[in-house]
């Protein structure tokens, strides 16, 4: 995983409540239509701003796994036949499910 | 962490544990929402908020908070229409009263700060709208659809709607629609406005609806302005259309109407919605183009008529196109330029046919000193004069034709339609004149003549073309089949014809309009003068042969014409027989025992009346050859017999020769009265031959030339008023024979037939050749019955039955 820098306007840094940080390609993460809006330059709120969003109800496993979704989905966005499976460990399944509900992935 | 692998764990702050106090979560999102409306987003956090209303709906209080939003937008819209909107509704507009006084300028900045105002007020609401929206998101996503009511922001929409356009005391809508009304009758007046604000406002009307289900017919721009604006465009243009009626030419007329029109459209796309596009081009197109046109069409002076007689091609351009747009048949464009061609080509027809024009135009062939005096003469002369006429005819229709046909190309489009019409109208006025196949055979028969000689081939073309233009306008192609006819025998037998290629062409170009049948003929006539060239030859071969003395004889060349093909009638030796001189008379057995030898079953006729011969005389030592027609030829002939100073008296020349007593006068006109071919003189010296006088030959004759040719006064080309009686009967009668044959052709194929079917059977069998009258088709029926071809079928009205 590359890590870009959070200046960077093209990457991003989502933290847990769990104070665990992320830099993300921003492209990736905007496949979450809430994600998306709290990133709008035009609205202008401060995760736009500062180009960090903090999850409250998130702890750093949640959000890592969360992650590793964004960028297994880009990856494979645009590929024909066979998908890998993505490892979903069933203790989280549940947990996972209501934050997908969350950011309306 | 502690993770036991394996077992499903749930989430941390699990669902029923969490208590959630609607109040407390709502007093932080209305806080929230309340900074956003100041613009003060930037502190927020956009996850918090959203986190708060996912919870809220999460907890079940998703009517609570939807109905909350509502609420705290409802209140601020109330806010802002009296706060920022009423202090700059345009009250003189308000009331409605759009006159009061107000100069246009004020008006005008007080409408548009009205609608700017707006502009922004909706803006911000969309603005602030977008971002309320995002935050609730999981409202819409979960809430609304479960529920299936709109979504927050399409609420809030109907909020905007309801609480600034429809205010209950401040009518802001009606406000907006009087200002751009307002403005648009401004720029319909010529001034400049500012279309963007509209446009803006117009946007506004475009993006609310009645109703939350956003209808696409529901916009409130469709609802609430639209019918205003094409009202008040209907009361706008009828006025116009009155006024410019009253104060404008045709042309200006119809500029006004297609400016009127390009402005339309460019406010519907630049100012309005493309949606009012048709429907104000509608009205327009009634206003100004359907309850006008007409009138216009007939201004004195400057009308349909104005424009077509000077060919105004831009100004028709757009009259056919402004009708185009209100009627796709063009009916009343059609029927006012038939009307116009018709009436032109009417006058074309009666310049013609006034009598003092033809006498006027006497300036062919025969000459000054015969001027018309004799009955035979200047019946001849008007005979020219007609070739004069059938020729300016003939060019007036076709200058008509290209003037039409460049109207058609450059203003109407080439318009299918009026392509039809406008041939109407040259059949018609064509038809309506009696003598139009004569005057376009006597056009070909000139051109053939005299007009083709040294043109290239491609013009020659152009000629015949133009001719056949004429042509197919014409119904009775059986009386110009009678008049080509004459002419071309008259070309070919006096050898006149400039080409006979060009012959060749004219009949190929017939064969391929109307078809074999009608050239059959003309086919049948050069083949006869082939015939006879090679007989001619072979004739002269034969008496070569046989008399070793032939030099001394007389020279013959015959011209044999099938009688069916040529229109050669009455008056021939069977009719009158002529005296000849004994040494033709021989020359004529001769060739006539040859003839049917070769031939037998068949009867030759000879005709004195068509033929020339070329005769030597001596005057005063110098020897002249003549070349005089056959009679003519007779003639000279019995004076050849007399000593010198003899004479012989008009009764006595009528003796020698037995020639009819009209065309000895012809004859006689031409030797002893035309001055250049005066061979014989006449006593009493006069300008006309009566029965009384006397001839001798003129020993005082001289001419500078060698070969004289002797021309009986024109060889009429055109018919004289009494010819034209003859063949209008030969057309008649010929017409009944065709009819009787097609009626017993189709009688011999059906038997049995009703009267109806059998007129319209006639009718279709001779729509090629000419249009019959049903009186005369009922007529040949009824003969047809006499004569027992056929019998009213018993039993059956209006039926009949084919006799074996």
């Amino acid at each position: 995983m590359s890590t870009p820098s959070p200046e960077d306007q093209n990457s991003i840094l989502l933290v847990s409540n769990d104070a665990h940080t992320f830099i993300l390609r921003k492209s990736s993460v905007l496949i979450s239509p809430a994600i998306k809006s709290m990133l709008d330059k035009k609205s202008n709120f401060e995760e736009a701003q500062f180009n960090r969003v903090v999850f409250k109800n998130m702890n750093g496993v949640v959000l890592e796994k969360v992650c590793e979704y964004f960028y297994y989905r880009e990856k494979y966005a645009d590929a024909v036949g066979d998908v890998p499976d993505m490892e979903i460990p069933p203790e989280l399944a549940l947990e996972l499910l209501m934050v997908a509900d969350f950011l309306c992935t | 962490m502690n993770r036991s692998r394996g077992k499903i764990r749930p989430p941390r702050r699990g669902l029923a544990t969490d208590h959630v106090d609607f109040d407390e979560y709502w007093e932080v999102l209305a806080q929230s929402l309340r900074e956003i409306y100041a613009k003060n987003a930037s502190h927020l956090s956009f996850e918090e908020l959203y986190r708060n209303a996912y919870k809220l709906v999460l907890k079940k209080h998703g009517d609570r908070l939807y109905g909350n939003v509502k609420k705290l937008v409802g209140e601020h819209l109330q806010v802002v229409a009296i706060r920022d909107v009423k202090p700059l509704l345009p009250s003189s507009i308000v009331t409605g009263d759009v006159s009061f006084g107000t100069a246009t300028t004020e008006r005008r900045t007080v409408g548009t700060k009205f609608l700017e105002r707006l502009k922004f007020v909706w803006e911000d609401h969309q603005l602030c709208m977008g971002m309320m929206k995002e935050v609730l998101m999981y409202m819409d996503r979960v809430f609304c659809a479960d529920h299936k009511i709109p979504s927050i922001y399409v609420a809030c929409m109907g909020l905007f709607r309801d609480h600034i356009l429809r205010h209950q005391e401040y009518n802001i809508g009606n406000a907006l629609n009087n200002v751009i009304l307002d403005q648009i009758k401004m720029e319909r007046d010529g001034d400049i406005i500012n279309r963007a604000t509209i446009r803006a406002c117009v946007y506004m009307l475009e993006g609310l609806y009645e109703t939350e289900e956003e209808l696409e017919s529901q916009k409130v721009y469709l609802t609430s302005f639209e019918k205003n604006f094409i009202l008040a465009s209907e009361n706008f243009y009828q006025k116009e259309g009155e006024q410019l009626l009253r104060d404008c030419d045709a042309a200006t007329y119809i500029q006004k109407v297609d400016k009127r029109l390009k402005e339309e459209y460019s406010r519907c796309h630049d100012t309005l919605s493309v949606l009012t596009e048709p429907k104000i081009m509608k009205v327009v197109d009634q206003k100004l183009i359907e309850a006008n046109i007409n009138d216009v069409m007939d201004m004195e002076g400057s009308g349909l008529r104005f424009m077509l007689d000077n060919d105004r091609y831009e100004d028709l351009k757009l009259v056919y196109e402004l009708i185009s747009r209100v009627d796709s048949e063009k009916k009343s464009l059609k029927k006012k330029m038939c009307a116009r061609l018709v009436a032109i080509g009417k006058e074309i027809n009666r310049s013609v046919s006034t009598p003092q024009i033809s006498t006027a135009a006497g300036a062919d062939g025969t000459g000054d000193a015969s001027k018309p005096s004799s009955t035979v003469v200047s019946e001849e002369k008007a005979a020219n004069n007609v070739t004069l006429l059938a020729i300016r005819w003939v060019d007036e229709v076709l200058a008509l034709k290209d003037k039409y046909e460049t109207l058609w190309e450059r203003s109407f489009d080439k318009d299918k339609g009026i392509q039809a019409a406008m041939t109407k109208a040259f059949t018609d006025f064509i038809n309506d004149f009696e003598r139009s196949p004569e005057f376009i055979s006597l056009f070909i028969d000139e051109n053939l003549r005299k007009g083709l000689k040294g043109k290239t081939e491609s013009e020659v073309d152009a000629v015949l073309d133009k001719a056949l233009t004429l042509f197919r306008y014409v119904a009775d192609k059986d009386v110009f089949e009678r008049y080509y006819k004459k002419h071309l025998s008259r070309r070919l037998l006096m050898n006149r014809s400039v080409s006979h290629d060009a012959e060749k062409q004219m009949i190929g170009k017939f064969k391929m309009e109307v078809g074999f049948a009608f050239t059959g003929k003309f086919e049948g006539m050069f083949k006869d003068m082939n015939t006879s060239e090679d007989m001619t030859s072979e004739y002269k071969k034969l008496l070569q042969e046989s008399d070793s003395d032939y030099k001394k004889g007389v020279e013959l060349s015959v011209q044999i014409l099938t009688s069916t093909f040529w229109p050669v009638g009455g008056g021939g030796e069977n009719d009158h027989p002529c005296i000849y001189p004994p040494e033709i008379g021989a020359v004529r057995d001769s060739f006539t025992k040859y003839y049917l030898d070769r031939h037998s079953g068949r009867r030759l006729d000879w005709r004195p009346d068509m033929g020339t011969a070329d005769v030597r005389a001596t005057f005063k030592g110098k020897r002249h050859e003549l070349n005089v027609t056959t009679y003519g030829m007779v003639i000279l002939m019995a004076f050849s017999e007399l000593n010198p100073g003899e004479t012989l008296s008009f009764e006595g020349i009528r003796a020698i020769t037995s020639i009819k007593e009209q065309d000895l006068i012809r004859n006689l006109q031409a030797l002893a009265v035309a001055p250049k071919t005066r061979v014989l003189i006449k006593k009493p010296m006069s300008r006309d031959v009566r029965l009384t006088d006397v001839f001798a030959v003129n020993e005082e004759f001289t001419s500078k030339f060698m070969r004289i040719r002797v021309g009986v006064v024109a060889t009429n080309r055109a018919e004289t008023e009494q010819e034209r009686k003859d063949s209008d009967e030969k057309t008649e009668r010929y017409r009944g024979a065709t009819i009787e044959a097609a009626i017993v052709r189709i009688m011999k194929q059906r038997k049995l037939i009703s009267h109806t079917e059998l007129v319209n059977e006639v009718l279709a069998q001779m729509g090629q050749r000419f249009s019959p009258e049903l009186s005369m088709i009922k007529k040949r029926i009824e003969s047809l019955m006499e004569r027992e071809y056929m019998e009213r079928a018993e039993g059956e009205r209006q039926a009949y039955r084919y006799i074996a």
